[in-house]
C-alpha cells in the first residue's frame, strides 16, 4: 500500500515536472512581453526605457535560463510576486481559491443532491415515465452553454424580476456584507453551475445503479427477502458510488482551476478569471503557480479516489 | 423529503426578499477594468488612472474645457507672469526653468503637508534607473529641482517647447511614508511599494478621497480625506466595481448593483444607444466625443499601399458619414486627420473626404488598378486585395470593419477581414509592424499633443530600438520632421497654430493613416447626479470628484 | 416498431440530418449572409427577413445557418481529429506496454489535469510566426478555422486516448492477435488490421458524444474573443455580439443559443442511442 501511493506520488511529481516545462514554454511561445505591451499603452515609451525594463523584468535572457530561475526560485520556496498585480503569489491567490472553492463546492453539492435522488429515481423505474424525464433533464443540462444560461438567469432573476442581485459577491453600499447578503450574491452563479452540473451526475448514477442492479448480489439479498429501501440504499448505491468517486477525484482538481465562463458573467474573483488574467497578461510566476496548483489537484484527486475506492471496496487492493 | 422542501422555499423566499433601501451618500461605479497596481508613477493603464484621479492630483491637468489648470500648483508659471524663464542646458541648448508653488492647503490623508520634499522624492525615484518607472521621458527632462522653500521649487526642463508648462505626468508621492522602502532595495520598489503592499494607509493620498479597502479584481472603496481642504465631497463612500463583461456590468447597473458606468471605461456606444432608447427614467446618458482617434494604420512599407493615389481612393470609398449615422446615432464626429474639430489648433480648411464612389473608381483606374470580373487587377495582373486587421472582442471595431469591407468590395477591393486578441495586436502586430496592409485601432491623447510619436520619421519601431516609437505607418517625410519639430519650439500662438495648419493638411493629404472617427465615450450616470463633466481625452472625469452631487 | 427507449435516440438522428440539411443546402434557402443594410438594424421578423436583421442589417436566418454550417463543420472535423490522435496513442501504448505506455499515458494524466479553458487561451494566443508558418499561410480563412480545429483536438484526445487503450490491452491478448504475431505480422499492420476494428464502435460512439462537448467549447471560446471571427458567423461569435444587446434586442440571443442548444442535444441523443446500438451487452 505505501509502496503504491509512493509511486503514484512520484509520477504525478513527474507529470508536474513536465507539464511546469511545457507551460511555460507555452507561455514564452505567446507573442510579446509584457514589456512590448506597456510600449503599445505607453506612446513616450522610448528605446532606452524598453531596454531597461526588459532587464529589469529579467527578459532579455534566454527561455531555458528563465524557466530555471523561476524552478529555482520555487525550489526555495518563493513563489515570487505577481507582475499584474505587485503583490506576493499567494496573497492574490488565497481569496481567490477561497472564492473558487465556496462557489463551486456550494454549487457541486447542490448538483450532487438534486442529481443523485433523479439518478436512482430513474433507475428504479427504468423504462417507465420517471427515467424519461429524468434524462430529458439530463440532456438538456448538458447541452446548455454556461455563459447563455448565466446571462438568461441574470435577465430573469435580476433585471426583469429584480429579486437577486446581478453579480459580485457582496452589496457594496448600504448596511450589505452580512451572510445573508452573500447567500443572496451566489444564488445566481451556483444556480448556474448546479445546473450545468445535475445532468452529468443523473446520468452516471442512473448508469451505475444500473450496473449494480444486474449483479448477482442482488438477486441473492433479493431473495432472502431484503426490502426494496433497503435494497436500494444498502447495498446498490453503496456500490454504485464507487465509478461516482473516481468522477468527483477528476472534479476536485477543478475546483481549484475555478469557473472561467461562471465568474467572468457574475464578475466573481475567482481563480479561474485569475488564471486567464495571468496568462493573458504574461504573469508568468502567478499563471504558473495556479496552473500547477490546479493540476496537482487533480492529480491528487485521482489519487485520493483510488485511495476511496480501496476503503469502499474490498475487491480492489493496491500493492 | 416534504421538511427538505420547505427548507429550500424558506431559503428562496429569504434570498428574493427585496434589496435594503439604498443609503443616499454613496455611490457605486462600474467599470470595465480592474486596475492592477496602484502605484501613480509606475505605469500607465486607465483604470489606475481613473481611480487614482480621486485620490492623488498630479501637478497640472486639462479640464474638461480643455484648458491646462493647476491642481496642485497656486498658479501656472508662464513667462508673463515671471514664472517661467529662459535659460541655457549645461550644454548649450534652450531651457527652461519653471517655479511652482504648491498650494498651501494640501495634505496627505494623514495630515502631513504636501512640500517639496514629495515632489523631490518622486523626481529621485523616477529617474532612478532601477525604479521600474515604465515611461521615464517626463523625470529625464527635469534636469534639477531648486528647493525655495517647503512649497515653492524652480523646475529645470532640458528643452523648451509650446507646452513647457504642462505637469500632468508629475504626480508627487508621499517622501515620508515611501522614501525608506525605495532607498531599501531600489530594484524591489516596484514590489515592495506602499501602494501595492498597503494601499489602505490614507497618508498615501493628497486627493479628496484615500482608498480604504482594495479587494483584488472586483472592487475598491474609497472615503473621504479628513485633511482635505478644497471643495467637500458630497459622497461618504465611493466603490468602484470593475466587470468586464460589459452585458454583465449593464445587467448589474439595471438591477441596481452599480449606481452610474464611467464613460472612460465603460459601455460601447452602440449598447449605450440602446440603453438610451428604451429611455429608462433612473438613467441619464451623456455621450462626449474626445481625443480617442479611431483610425486605420496604412502599412507604406506595402507596394500596393505605398501608392498616395490609391490611399485617397480608399477614403473616397469609405462612407463614414452613414456609418457614423446609422450605427453610432451621429454622435461619433468624422475625423479629417489627427487633431479634433474641438480643439484649438484645428484647420477648418483641412482636405475632407466626403464619400465619393465615382471619383474612388476613377483614382483606381488611373493608379492602373482595373475593374476585371468584379475585382480589379493591376497590369500584372495582380488581385487589389487587402488585409485589414483589428482587436477581437471590440464590438464597434469588429462592426466597423465589416462595414468598411462591404464599402470598398464595391468599389471591387477584396478585403479580408482579421480580428486578433488585444495583447497579440498590441504587442506584437502593431507595434512590431506585422501587418500586411492595414491597422484598425485608436490612439488616446491630450489636448494640443504633438503627434510626434506616431508621425516623426525617428519613431519607426524597428529591432535596433527594441520596437519604441509608434509610428507604425513607417510613415517618414522630412517636410512631417520639420513640421513637427517646429510646432514643439514654436512659442508664439498665431504662429504655431499656422504650423499645425500645414501639419493637418499634410496628414489629410499623404494619409500615413485613414481618418476614421472621434470616439464618443458614453456615460451613464443616475438622474440625480450632477457636476460630472465628461472631459474627452485622457485626464478623466474624476479629476473634479468633489464636484459630484446629488440635485437637492 | 420502434421501441419507446429508442425514441430519444431517433429524434436526436432526425434533428441531426435536418441540421445537415439545412445548413448545407443554406445557399439556396437563405439571403446573402453578408449583404448588409445599415437603414435596418435589429428589424423585427418580416417576409423577407424571417428572423430580422442584426446589428448591421444581415438577415440572421440567413447568418444562423451559415453559421451553423461553420460550427458543424468546427466541430465534427475537431472530433474526426481528435478521435485519430487519441487512437493512435492509445493504440500504440496499449499494444507496445512498458515505458511506451507508461511515458504516453503518463502525458495523457497531465494534459487532463490542466485546467482546458486556460490551455485553450494559450494556444489560441500562440504566435504562428514564432512556429514557423509564413504570413501567407497565416492570412487564409482555412487557417484560420484550422487553427481552432487543431488547438481543440489538441486538448481533446485524451479521453479517445485511454478508452482505446483499454480496449487495446483486452483485445492484443487474444487468440486471433498472438496468432497473428506468431505467424510474423508487423506490429503496425496487427494494429490495424486486427485491433482497431475492435476499438471503432466505442470510438465512433465517443466521438459523436464529444462533437456536443466541442460546440459548447468553441462558443465558450467565442465569448472570451478567441473564436472564429467575424464577417465568418459561428454560432459562437452570433451569440456574443447578440449579448451586448441583450437588454434591447434579446431574440437576437435566443437564436442562436437555441441553435447551439438544439444541436448539442441532437448528438448527445443520437451518440446515446449508437452506444446502446453497439453495446455487446444488449
Amino acid at each position: 500500500m505505501t509502496g503504491w501511493l509512493t509511486s503514484r506520488l512520484l509520477q504525478s511529481l513527474a507529470v508536474l515536472l513536465v507539464m511546469s516545462v511545457a507551460v511555460h514554454g507555452l507561455m514564452a511561445l505567446m507573442p510579446g512581453d509584457p514589456i512590448d505591451l506597456m510600449i503599445a499603452s505607453d506612446p513616450h515609451l522610448n528605446a532606452a526605457d524598453a531596454i531597461r525594463l526588459k532587464a529589469l523584468y529579467g527578459l532579455d535572457k534566454p527561455w531555458g535560463e528563465r524557466y530555471l530561475a523561476w524552478a529555482g526560485q520555487v525550489m526555495r520556496g518563493e513563489l515570487g510576486y505577481s507582475r499584474l498585480f505587485a503583490k506576493p503569489v499567494l496573497q492574490i491567490m488565497g481569496p481567490a481559491i477561497a472564492n473558487s472553492l465556496t462557489l463551486m463546492g456550494t454549487a457541486l453539492i447542490l448538483s450532487l443532491l438534486a442529481a443523485l435522488p433523479l439518478g436512482i429515481l430513474a433507475s428504479r423505474h427504468q423504462g417507465g415515465w420517471a427515467d424519461h424525464l429524468v434524462n430529458a433533464i439530463s440532456f438538456a443540462s448538458v447541452s446548455l452553454p454556461t455563459f447563455w444560461l448565466g446571462l438568461m438567469l441574470m435577465v430573469l432573476f435580476s433585471v426583469k424580476l429584480g429579486w437577486l442581485p446581478a453579480g459580485g459577491m457582496q452589496s457594496l453600499t448600504g448596511d450589505g456584507g452580512g451572510v445573508l447578503d452573500s447567500l443572496r450574491h451566489m444564488a445566481l452563479p451556483v444556480a448556474t453551475l448546479a445546473i450545468a452540473g445535475i445532468g452529468q451526475y443523473a446520468r452516471h448514477t442512473r448508469a451505475a445503479m444500473l450496473n449494480e442492479a444486474a449483479q448477482d448480489y442482488i438477486r441473492t439479498a433479493k431473495a432472502k427477502g431484503c426490502t426494496p429501501r433497503r435494497l436500494v440504499w444498502r447495498h446498490q448505491f453503496r456500490n454504485a458510488l464507487l465509478p461516482l468517486v473516481t468522477l468527483l477525484g477528476l472534479e476536485f482538481g477543478n475546483l481549484f482551476s475555478g469557473a472561467l465562463i461562471t465568474e467572468t458573467v457574475f464578475g466573481w474573483p475567482g481563480m479561474g478569471k485569475l488564471i486567464a488574467d495571468s496568462v493573458m497578461g504574461n504573469d508568468f510566476n502567478l499563471a504558473l503557480t495556479a496552473l500547477m496548483l490546479a493540476t496537482a489537484m487533480t492529480l491528487l484527486g485521482s489519487v485520493l479516489a483510488d485511495l476511496t475506492m480501496a476503503r469502499l471496496d474490498p475487491r480492489i487492493k493496491y500493492r | 423529503m416534504r421538511r427538505l422542501v420547505a427548507l429550500l422555499f424558506g431559503l428562496l423566499l429569504v434570498l428574493t426578499a427585496s434589496l435594503p433601501a439604498r443609503a443616499k451618500d454613496d455611490l457605486v461605479i462600474g467599470i470595465t477594468q480592474f486596475p492592477s497596481t496602484l502605484h501613480p508613477n509606475l505605469d500607465s493603464m486607465m483604470a489606475k488612472t481613473y481611480v487614482l484621479a480621486m485620490t492623488t492630483r498630479p501637478l497640472t491637468a486639462f479640464n474638461a474645457k480643455w484648458q491646462l489648470v493647476c491642481m496642485l500648483c497656486e498658479r501656472l508659471p508662464s513667462f508673463d507672469n515671471g514664472q517661467a524663464k529662459r535659460e541655457k542646458t549645461p550644454d548649450g541648448k534652450p531651457g527652461v526653468a519653471l517655479t511652482f508653488t504648491l498650494r498651501p492647503d494640501l495634505f496627505w490623508g494623514d495630515g502631513v503637508p504636501v512640500t517639496t520634499q514629495d515632489v523631490l522624492f518622486t523626481w529621485e525615484m523616477g529617474k532612478h534607473p532601477q525604479s521600474g518607472v515604465a515611461n521615464g521621458e517626463m523625470y529625464r527632462r527635469i534636469l534639477a529641482i531648486d528647493v525655495q522653500d517647503d512649497k515653492t521649487f524652480t523646475l529645470h526642463l532640458d528643452r523648451l517647447t509650446f507646452d513647457y508648462n504642462v505637469m500632468n505626468g508629475l504626480t508627487p508621492i508621499p517622501a515620508h511614508l515611501e522614501r525608506a522602502a525605495f532607498l531599501a532595495d531600489p530594484a524591489q520598489y516596484r514590489v515592495r511599494n506602499g501602494y501595492d503592499q498597503k494601499p489602505a494607509q490614507p497618508g498615501l493620498y493628497n486627493g479628496p478621497y484615500v482608498i480604504t479597502q482594495v479587494v483584488a479584481g472586483s472592487h475598491l472603496v474609497l472615503e473621504p480625506n479628513r485633511f482635505w481642504k478644497g471643495s467637500q465631497p458630497a459622497f461618504k463612500r465611493l466603490v468602484v466595481r470593475s466587470v468586464e463583461n460589459t452585458a454583465a456590468l449593464e445587467a448589474q447597473l439595471l438591477s441596481g448593483g452599480i449606481d452610474m458606468i464611467a464613460g472612460e471605461l465603460g459601455l460601447p456606444l452602440e449598447q449605450a444607444l440602446a440603453l438610451e432608447k428604451r429611455a429608462d427614467p433612473r438613467f441619464r446618458i451623456v455621450t462626449k466625443s474626445g481625443l480617442v482617434f479611431e483610425h486605420v494604420d496604412v502599412n507604406l512599407d506595402s507596394p500596393i499601399l505605398s501608392d498616395r493615389t490609391l490611399r485617397q481612393a480608399l477614403m473616397y470609398g469609405l462612407d463614414r458619414q452613414s456609418m457614423n449615422r446609422q450605427l453610432f446615432d451621429g454622435r461619433q464626429p468624422v475625423a479629417d486627420s489627427s487633431v479634433n474639430p474641438l480643439d484649438g489648433i484645428y484647420a477648418a480648411d483641412v482636405p475632407k473626404y466626403s464619400y465619393d464612389p465615382a471619383k474612388a473608381a476613377k483614382m483606381l483606374d488611373d493608379a492602373g488598378w482595373k475593374m476585371a470580373g468584379g475585382l480589379r487587377r493591376n497590369a500584372q495582373g495582380q488581385a487589389l486585395t487587402l488585409e485589414l486587421m483589428t482587436t477581437a472582442g471590440n464590438r464597434s471595431r469588429e462592426l466597423v470593419s465589416q462595414v468598411i469591407q462591404a464599402q470598398w468590395r464595391k468599389l471591387g477591393i477584396d478585403v479580408r477581414l482579421k480580428a486578433e486578441a488585444p495583447r497579440v495586436f498590441f504587442a506584437e502586430t502593431v507595434t512590431k509592424r506585422r501587418f500586411a496592409h492595414l491597422a484598425l485601432y485608436a490612439w488616446i491623447s491630450a489636448p494640443e499633443s504633438v503627434p510626434r510619436t506616431t508621425l516623426h520619421s525617428t519613431q519607426i519601431p524597428t529591432e535596433a530600438n527594441a520596437w519604441a516609437g509608434q509610428n507604425n505607418p513607417g510613415y517618414a517625410n522630412p517636410v512631417m520632421d520639420t513640421l513637427l519639430d517646429n510646432i514643439e519650439t514654436e512659442l508664439d500662438v498665431p504662429e504655431r497654430r499656422q504650423l499645425w495648419r500645414q501639419l493637418q493638411h499634410l496628414y489629410a493629404t499623404d494619409l500615413p493613416a485613414l481618418p476614421l472617427f472621434f470616439r464618443a465615450d458614453s456615460y451613464v450616470l443616475p438622474r440625480q447626479l450632477e457636476g460630472l463633466e465628461p472631459t474627452g481625452h485622457q485626464d478623466p472625469s474624476t479629476l473634479w470628484v468633489e464636484n459630484w452631487r446629488w440635485r437637492p | 416498431m420502434i421501441k419507446p427507449r429508442d425514441l430519444p435516440a431517433l429524434v436526436g438522428a432526425v434533428l441531426l440530418v435536418f441540421l445537415a440539411f439545412a445548413t448545407l443546402s443554406a445557399p439556396w434557402l437563405a439571403a446573402d449572409p453578408e449583404a448588409m443594410n445599415l437603414a435596418a438594424i435589429h428589424a423585427a421578423p418580416s417576409l423577407s427577413h424571417p428572423l430580422g436583421t442584426d446589428e448591421l442589417g444581415r438577415d440572421v436566418a440567413a447568418r444562423l445557418l451559415n453559421g451553423g454550417r461553420v460550427s458543424l463543420a468546427v466541430a465534427l472535423s475537431t472530433a474526426l481529429l481528435a478521435a485519430i490522435l487519441g487512437t493512435a496513442i492509445g493504440l500504440v501504448a496499449g499494444y507496445r506496454g512498458g515505458w511506451v505506455d507508461a511515458a504516453l499515458m503518463r502525458m495523457t494524466d497531465g494534459v487532463m489535469a490542466l485546467p482546458l479553458l486556460p490551455l485553450l487561451i494559450v494556444l489560441a494566443a500562440l504566435d504562428p510566426a514564432k512556429l514557423g508558418i509564413g504570413d501567407e499561410a497565416r492570412s487564409s480563412e482555412i487557417f484560420m478555422v484550422g487553427r481552432m480545429v487543431v488547438i481543440i483536438a489538441l486538448v481533446g484526445w485524451t479521453g479517445a486516448a485511454r478508452l482505446v487503450r483499454a480496449q487495446t490491452l483486452s483485445v492484443k491478448t487474444r487468440d486471433y492477435v498472438r496468432a497473428a504475431t506468431a505467424l510474423g505480422a508487423t506490429p503496425g499492420r496487427i494494429m490495424v488490421r486486427h485491433i482497431l476494428p475492435n476499438v471503432a464502435s466505442p470510438m465512433v460512439v465517443a466521438a459523436t458524444l464529444s462533437v456536443g462537448n466541442i460546440i459548447l467549447v468553441e462558443s465558450a471560446l467565442s465569448f472570451l474573443g478567441l473564436g472564429v471571427q467575424p464577417p465568418m458567423a459561428s454560432w459562437g461569435n452570433m451569440l456574443t455580439g447578440a449579448m451586448n444587446v441583450i437588454w434591447s434586442a434579446p431574440d437576437q440571443a435566443l437564436w442562436p443559443g437555441l441553435a447551439i442548444f438544439v444541436t448539442v442535444l441532437a448528438f448527445n441523443l443520437a451518440g446515446d442511442g449508437l452506444q446502446r446500438a453497439l453495446d455487446p451487452r444488449r
